[in-house]
């Protein structure tokens, strides 16, 4: 399968008519999308849109209420976030989820540390490994060992980033991934996801930054309300466009 | 120094003998030995010069520091002190048989020629000194000593209150409180403790037999003095009249008393055991606190450290000494403090006296 | 953006110099101590062999139950209850041991010990509530048991084979108490810092929510952690009973506060995240120093006391603004 293939082939994930309710409210409504190897998919709208619900649904937190989640053309129903990494979804939460005392190989091997066969902890391994994958992403911190804390906001995402890129096959899910960082520090994180498109694996992003999606993203989604609004091609639209999609001046 | 010592013993024969006719009865050491006053030890100055020139060392090994520790402790550092002995270390266990042991293990690196202890527990406490044994310390030992251990052969005696003279005394205060006659309440401690349960004991006895005018009306035991408050209370509810309460000891009494004060009792005299400054300070203020029974806690000290010392230079000891005790009264109260626990009146009391 | 990046150069610098330091401090401390008490003792018999193994002797317990805490407190809980799990494990061992025999004894004893723990981890775990309710709790509840489990007697213990092994009794010329520090201390430091369960306490420690979506059972973590203190104020326990050849309820009363501060001192966060079992087990020594060269020093009790808080206050406040600058 060549890189950069978009929209060509077997999506990686593939929701259809999604619908998720919490008690008696509807959270999302009849959500379909497709997500292909390589391709990076913005999802776009405003606070409680739905677009957190989502990446949960996706990642495993949340089944949904009915309709059908397909990874390589499989169906597949996952009940916790261990099941969708078993299926090779990785989620890089706005908060991170890094554990700030620990170095930055451990954060990497969080929760599924490599072990030697006296059963004892493979840390030769797993700081080679870390080593060679902030190279290869550029991601710039002092070393593996490194203690999370001591790391900037943008280095701290770069690790994140990292970690799911080191384990994601199939895809990964960035919620504002750039929040909290600085100008300097946004634009190595968005060097970083793009450089994911050329390890096939596909990205769901969300972000408020329009100017940021419109950078990133190969396509897309607006929700509002719990509904999808729409999906564009992002060269084949424009901000005023997606803006309206947001707010509801323009429904299709 | 030598002279204060000297009044005591001989204030301290005299008490004895005005006592003497009161009810029969006299403690018993905590394995049955037969108590011996403690002025009964003596050292000839010959016996004192071969200390001074020996050059021996002491340490004290506490169960846990209270204002009685620190009396008998300042006995023993005195006397020891005068004998020309080295007290080395001195170590507060908190209760804990664990740490005891571990203190007696870290004083024995300073090699005393003794060794004057508490045991927490004596029931157990041969593990704890069987090191300081095994390495020929002489032990002598405060109120109880380990069990199994024989007298003469692995520790030098036993020095402790004379525990039936305090409950007689407490017995003998309350009569003269009250005119001896009237009603009595009797509060005691509830719990297998040899040295409440013979001061308790010999007061409820001492009435019951010199004094026929008096009668205990009502009897309560406690087991935790947290409690105390709530014994006073039903105690004091169901009998209105009670011209005097026995307590026990000093802590629970001040429950007692502010039990009485909240009713707006002034009339029921308390006697206790132990010198308590609240305890103290209402009885000089003429409240409800009729006298206080206390030990001569310091002459504790002094006698076991003599003991020790003694015993060295090759002094037979008497296998249970005992001290003796003070009806401590408004009249005798700055007294009584000096000769308990060798120190002033607190200066609350001392004010409230003038 | 330079400001960003000058920061982050800030920091990293501080990284390594505040690095060695952290480390080192109770290493220092407890140096410190020594030497000062070897020259201030030297005629005291301080340095004495004897003197000293007696001091390893004399906080094995103590260290024992210290390894605990440091999985306690290193996945951001704590246990208050250990004291009281020491003597109820010490009298249920003295009275099956009595009634019938060694082996069920020893069972007794250790078995208390993990199922209050378990407990504990239980009520943490899976009921959610804080785990310094739960203990704080089951100290007083198990205090009031070990009161009452003998009516407040001494149980002594007299199987020569049981003291032998737990307390009193060597190996190749080395104390048994040695035996079992030297194996706690190495057992426990190879699952916290080489296993991937140590990891795991740590990661829930450091943050739960990382740890938990990173497929860790937090959970399961806290029960364990809980379980494994109790099962080492067990064995604490047992070794209580054996070196004093007795068990009483008073025993392990006065150890909670001079763990707490052994396992603070030996660089272990109160919150969690980070922790050291070598740094505890000299933490606990360096208790056990204090109180053993204070004592040879004459002091009177309360002075003893008075330097040993001032003393333990220092080494607590060094470590800790070291740790969290």
């Amino acid at each position: 399968m060549p890189a950069n293939a978009i929209s060509t082939n077997v999506p990686v994930l593939q929701l259809t008519d999604i619908r998720k309710t919490f008690g008696g409210i509807t959270a999302i409504e009849k959500f379909s999308l497709d997500v292909h190897p390589g391709e990076i998919v913005a999802l776009v709208g405003d606070n409680g849109a739905g677009k957190s619900t989502l990446i949960k649904i996706v990642s495993g937190v949340h089944p949904p209420t009915s309709g059908s989640i397909a990874i390589d053309n499989e169906i597949v129903a996952m009940s916790n976030a261990t099941m969708a990494r078993a299926r090779g979804i990785e989620v890089v939460y706005q908060d991170l989820a890094l554990a700030d005392q620990q170095s930055v190989y451990m954060n990497m091997f969080l929760g599924r540390e490599p072990v030697n066969r006296f059963g004892l902890l493979d840390r030769r391994r797993m700081i080679a490994e870390t080593e060679q994958l902030v190279k290869e992403l550029d991601v710039r911190i002092p070393s593996a060992h490194a203690t999370i804390r001591d790391l900037s906001g943008g280095q701290r995402q770069g690790v994140a980033i990292a970690r799911a890129t080191h384990w994601a096959s199939k895809l990964i899910l960035l919620d504002e991934p750039t929040a909290a960082l600085g100008v300097a520090e946004t634009a190595k994180v968005e060097e970083i996801v793009l450089s994911l498109k050329s390890r096939n694996i596909g990205v769901l992003i969300i972000s408020h930054s329009l100017d940021q999606v419109f950078r990133l993203s190969d396509r897309i989604c607006v929700l509002r309300r719990g509904r999808q609004i729409g999906v564009r091609k992002t060269a084949e639209t424009d901000k005023n466009q997606i803006v309206a999609m947001i707010t509801g001046l323009q429904e299709h | 120094m030598r002279t204060m010592l000297k009044s005591l013993v001989a204030l301290a024969s005299l008490t004895v003998a005005t006592t003497a006719f009161a009810a029969d009865g006299a403690t018993t050491g905590p394995h049955g030995e037969t108590p011996t006053p403690a002025a009964s030890l003596t050292l000839t100055p010959q016996q004192e010069d071969e200390i001074k020139a020996s050059k021996f060392t002491a340490a004290l090994v506490w169960h846990e520091m209270s204002e009685y520790t620190n009396a008998v402790n300042s006995g023993a550092h005195d006397e020891f002190k005068r004998l020309g002995i080295e007290v080395v270390a001195q170590t507060d266990a908190g209760f804990d048989a664990a740490r005891q042991k571990s203190d007696v293990e870290t004083v024995l690196a300073k090699k005393p020629s003794i060794i004057v202890s508490l045991p927490v527990d004596p029931a157990t406490a041969a593990a704890v000194y069987d090191p300081a044994r095994a390495a020929g310390v002489k032990l002598a030992f405060v109120d109880n000593s380990p069990a199994g251990y024989e007298q003469g052969k692995d520790y030098v005696t036993i020095v402790s209150d004379d525990l039936f003279q305090m409950g007689n005394k407490a017995a003998v205060a309350m009569a003269d409180a009250l005119g001896k006659k009237g009603k009595v309440g009797y509060i005691f401690h509830d719990a297998d403790f040899y040295v409440t349960n013979q001061r308790d004991g010999a007061f409820k006895k001492t009435v019951e037999q010199d004094y026929p005018d008096m009668k205990i009306v009502a009897e309560a035991g406690m087991a935790d003095p947290a409690r105390a408050e709530e014994i006073a209370q039903g105690m004091i509810t169901q009998n209105p009249d009670l011209d005097g309460i026995y307590v026990t000891w000093a802590e629970p009494a001040l429950s007692v008393l502010s039990t009485l004060r909240a009713a707006g009792n002034s009339h029921t005299r308390i006697v206790t055991l132990d010198l308590n400054e609240p305890a103290a300070l209402d009885m000089v203020k003429g409240g409800n606190v009729a006298a206080l029974v206390a030990d001569e806690a310091y002459n504790i000290g002094v006698t076991v450290a003599r003991a020790a010392a003694g015993s060295l230079v090759g002094q037979e000891v008497q296998p249970f000494l005992v001290v003796d005790s003070l009806a401590v009264t408004k009249d005798n109260v700055a007294d009584g403090w000096k000769k308990s626990l060798n120190k002033d009146v607190p200066a609350t009391v001392a004010d409230a006296m003038k | 953006m330079p400001i960003a990046n000058a920061g982050a150069a800030d920091r990293t610098g501080g990284f390594a110099s505040r690095f060695n330091l952290q480390q080192y401090v109770v290493y220092l401390g407890f140096l410190a101590i020594f030497l000062f008490f070897a020259v201030v003792l030297r005629d005291s018999g301080f340095l004495t062999v004897r003197n000293l193994s007696n001091i390893v002797l004399q906080t094995a317990p103590a260290t024992i139950m210290a390894i605990g805490l440091v999985f306690v407190m290193a996945a951001g809980e704590i246990d208050l209850s250990i004291g009281s799990i020491v003597a109820v494990a010490a009298l249920a061992a003295a009275v099956t041991i009595n009634a019938y025999g060694l082996a069920p004894g020893v069972l007794a004893g250790l078995g208390a010990g993990l199922l209050i723990g378990f407990v504990n981890g239980a009520l943490v775990a899976y009921v959610k509530l804080p785990s310094f309710l739960v203990t704080l709790a089951t100290m007083g509840l198990f205090a009031g048991v070990s009161r009452s489990m003998t009516n407040l007697r001494s149980i002594p213990v007299t199987d020569s084979t049981f003291t032998g092994f737990f307390g009193s009794g060597s190996l190749l010329g080395v104390p048994s108490l040695i035996w079992w520090t030297v194996i706690a201390v190495a057992v426990g430091h190879l699952v916290f810092r080489e296993s991937r369960f140590g990891a795991h306490v740590l990661a829930t420690g450091d943050n739960a929510r990382a740890a938990a979506v990173s497929g860790i059972s937090v959970p399961r973590i806290r029960l364990a952690v809980l379980t494994i203190s109790g099962g080492l104020a067990g064995l604490a326990g047992l070794l209580y009973a054996g070196r004093l050849q007795a068990a009483k309820y008073t025993l392990g009363e006065t150890d909670l506060m001079t763990v707490i501060a052994a396992v603070i001192v030996g660089g272990t966060l109160l919150n969690g995240g980070k922790g050291s079992i070598v740094g505890a087990l000299v933490g606990s020594l360096m208790m056990g120093m204090l109180n053993n060269g204070l004592i040879l020093m004459g002091l009177s009790v309360s002075d003893q006391m008075i330097v040993r808080g001032l003393i333990i206050l220092a080494a607590v406040a060094v470590s800790l603004r070291e740790k969290n600058r």
